[in-house]
């Protein structure tokens, strides 16, 4: 199989490599300009030729939640969105806390056409924050992280245990930093809106202490720690120092926390409930100031998707969760680097170097021997948000009917074109 | 009968707020006319309600269904009395006697009872916003009769309305039509966290002129809440009251407040029970108020909920005007 993706603007971490033609052979990069038969011709003429987006965190919801997301649709929705390698989070039904579970996984996914998977397993058994899984063993069936990511850890003699064991077999943590006590029945930010608008609040003190927590957990035992969806000005300027003192984490933001806040929520649409929840607008002005000065190592989706009905029960009763692969880049596109706040190699940077480097996997680049996980960006025609038209099974999304730019118009995995038309 | 009913001339019509509210979800975009105006509406209705007949014909042929996914007989009641003295239909669901499920969205609950076809809901739920939610996806009008620890709109209404015609009785009429709280300040003791009743009231007697204090222990009591204009926060109850032109105690929930929000019953009831000498503080003028069901001798004293001061019962009878009051501007200006 022979792909050309002709006449782009070939972008990656090594800079802008000017337009060529790019070959594409039995699953890597070939070289530029080679010319030659081929099977399929991309037209990227305009467009820019990029590695294709890594997502470390992405809520896939197979095995057992189908009816919400499956893999096929979880990494179709990926493809769609420029994504490659997408992290899945363990908290399916049953839960990914055994080698057979991450195993199947593995292998049904190898049928699917679409992103690739890359699961995470639980840190512990069926989520319940009580017994440590079998990390090795894990490992060996193909988890590269692991996480209880939609349950914090509250025991941390339990969260110690478990860095330990990564920090030996070289797996990433990935944590979700709220303290359960302190967020109680929180189902938004809590501040002047919720008390406002009379719904239970989760203070960003929930997201501080955990932070703090885990940053010196994983200072104490040298583990990798990844601390997923930081919300919060104060989650962040803690994670600034554990950094600055030398502790091992990694700071993740997502799309959603860079781009609403909580005044979303006077409209009391559970589109808006999320965890944690949307902050204020100076908590995404202190986000988007990490993104630039580097407190901030990547950018992961949080994809969480749930039926419709789910979404329209009341806010008390509705998950949390926003669908977003298929709008995460374009949304920051327009927003961050259109209006002129981040440089647009810098939001690359956070989609494609930052979480390799957080995981400890070869930067992507476009270079001969490569692996052609590639992504094709439109930035210049401007299209409206159609949550219909997701392949995502979650049609529903906040960004409904929004303009926007940047839309990844082909996605290339592992050689073959998963996502748009040559 | 029906004959005589019709002669009772219907009031005017509150134009201006029929044109320019569909719904009564909150107080969000009122102003203080349309206040006014459902004011005197409900004063009209009063009048009504006086009479042998106590029924006039303002709301036939309109269907008025009150969704209750939370108990509360005096409200509903009160809301149906309401919409049947106007002659209005009236159609009951409880989610109690429902067969309402776990997972069924208030969208699927609501598609079902829209076959019903009524022109107005009245709404109560424990989720703040289900009204709100309920009003984007129906083409009827959406009454919140208490959502959460949002907003009871139609309270805030019956208790301004009560504590403006006691203020005018005891000589301090109101100076400005709109605002006829203006100079005067409302005292609120409790649970103001948990409290839809606080919330309401602190938006309404404020857009109308007047002064909040909100009072009650300190782990009850959001700060953020003083960032409302007009609003002020204290913990301490002889302050709250200095001054005050009404005292309103909040109902305390038990169930709500584990140990770990309230040390015991015994201490709130020390430290935040509306008592005589509280009175003593206020202005000489000062009322007793309270949302109802009482739990006597926590929130307030027997002798103040049952003395002079207590407007207490005058609430719960303001009810049945101010909600006819509502209907009748929600449905009349779709006509």
């Amino acid at each position: 199989m022979r792909l050309a993706l002709r006449g782009g603007r070939l972008l990656d971490g090594a800079g802008d490599r000017g337009v060529h033609d790019l070959y594409v052979r039995d699953g890597v990069i070939e070289g530029l300009d080679l010319g030659g038969e081929v099977d399929l011709d991309v037209d990227a003429a305009g467009r820019v030729v990029t590695p294709a987006f890594l997502d470390l965190h992405a809520h896939l919801r197979d095995p057992g939640q189908e009816v919400k997301e499956d893999l096929a649709s979880g990494l179709a929705a990926a493809a769609a969105g420029g994504y490659g390698p997408v992290v899945s989070m363990a908290n399916t039904i049953p839960v990914v806390d055994g080698p057979g579970i991450v195993a199947d996984l593995v292998a049904r996914a190898a049928r699917v056409e679409g992103a690739r998977l890359r699961p995470a397993a639980a840190i512990s058994k069926g989520l319940r924050g009580e017994e440590l899984t079998d990390l090795a063993a894990l490992k060996a069936a193909g988890a590269v992280m692991v996480t209880d990511d939609g349950v914090p850890v509250a025991d941390s003699r339990l969260f110690r245990s478990a860095c330990e064991y990564a920090a030996a077999l070289g797996l990433i943590v990935q944590t979700h930093s709220e303290d359960p006590s302190l967020r109680d029945g929180g189902v938004m930010n809590e501040g002047a809106v919720s008390q406002r608008l009379g719904l239970p609040g989760n203070p960003d003190a929930s997201e501080a202490v955990m932070v703090f927590r885990d940053g010196e957990v994983a200072r104490l035992t040298g583990a990798r720690v990844h601390l997923a969806h930081v919300s919060s000005r104060r989650g962040l300027e803690v994670a600034r120092w554990l950094k600055a003192g030398g502790a091992p984490v990694t700071v993740e933001v997502t799309p959603h926390h860079l781009t609403l806040t909580d005044e979303c929520l006077r409209s009391f649409d559970p589109v808006y409930k999320v965890a944690p929840p949307l902050r204020t607008a100076a908590d995404v002005e202190a986000l988007r100031a990490g993104l630039v000065d580097g407190a901030v190592d990547s950018i992961g989706t949080d994809h969480a998707p749930h039926t419709l009905a789910e979404k329209q029960q009341d806010m008390l009763s509705a998950p949390f969760g926003i669908a977003n692969l298929e709008v995460a880049f374009p949304l920051l596109y327009t927003r961050l680097v259109a209006t002129g706040s981040l440089p647009l190699e810098r939001l690359l940077w956070l989609l494609q170097d930052g979480p390799a480097r957080v995981m400890g996997w070869p930067a992507p680049r476009l270079e001969p021997g490569a692996p052609a996980d590639l992504t094709v960006l439109d930035l210049e025609a401007e299209r409206e948000v159609d949550g219909t038209r997701f392949k995502s099974k979650a049609k529903h999304t906040p960004w409904q009917g929004e303009a926007l730019r940047g839309w990844p118009v082909a996605t290339v995995v592992a050689g073959r074109l998963v996502h748009g038309e040559g | 009968m029906i004959g005589a009913a019709a002669q009772v001339p219907p009031p005017t019509p509150p134009a201006a707020v029929a044109r320019r509210h569909r719904h009564l979800l909150d107080f969000e975009g009122w102003t203080a006319e349309d206040v006014a105006s459902l004011l005197e509406t409900a004063e009209v209705m009063a009048q009504v309600l006086t009479r042998p007949v106590k029924r006039v014909p303002a709301l036939q042929g309109y269907t008025v269904a009150t969704l209750f996914f939370e108990e509360s007989t005096r409200t509903r009641l009160s809301f149906e009395r309401a919409a049947r003295a106007q002659s209005a239909d009236v159609i009951s669901f409880a989610a109690g006697s429902s067969s309402l499920k776990k997972g069924e969205s208030v969208r699927d609950t609501l598609r079902t009872i829209e076959q019903l076809q009524a022109d107005l809901y009245v709404v109560r739920h424990p989720s703040a916003g289900v009204p709100h939610q309920l009003a984007r996806w129906t083409a009827g009008a959406v009454v919140n009769a208490g959502d959460g620890r949002h907003a009871h709109p139609t309270q805030a209404l019956l208790d301004a309305y009560t504590l403006r015609a006691a203020l005018t009785e005891a000589g301090l009429p109101p100076a400005e039509r709109a605002r006829p709280f203006a100079g005067r300040r409302l005292a609120i003791v409790g649970d103001v966290e948990h409290s839809r009743v606080a919330r309401s009231n602190a938006e309404l007697f404020t857009l109308l002129g007047g002064e909040v204090v909100l009072c009650g222990p300190a782990a009850l009591l959001p700060r953020e809440l003083s960032r409302l204009p007009g609003v002020h926060l204290t913990t301490d109850l002889d302050e709250a009251a200095r001054d005050a032109d009404a005292l309103m105690a909040l109902r305390i929930q038990r169930e709500r407040l584990g140990p770990r929000r309230l040390p015991s019953l015994a201490e709130y009831v020390a430290r935040y029970q509306l008592r005589e000498r509280h009175l003593e503080v206020a202005e000489p003028h000062a009322f007793v108020m309270h949302p109802g069901p009482i739990n006597r001798d926590v929130e307030v004293s027997s002798e103040l909920a049952d003395g002079p001061r207590s407007l207490v019962e005058r609430q719960v009878a303001s009810g049945v005007p101010v909600r006819m009051a509502v209907l009748y501007a929600l449905l009349v200006g779709k006509r």
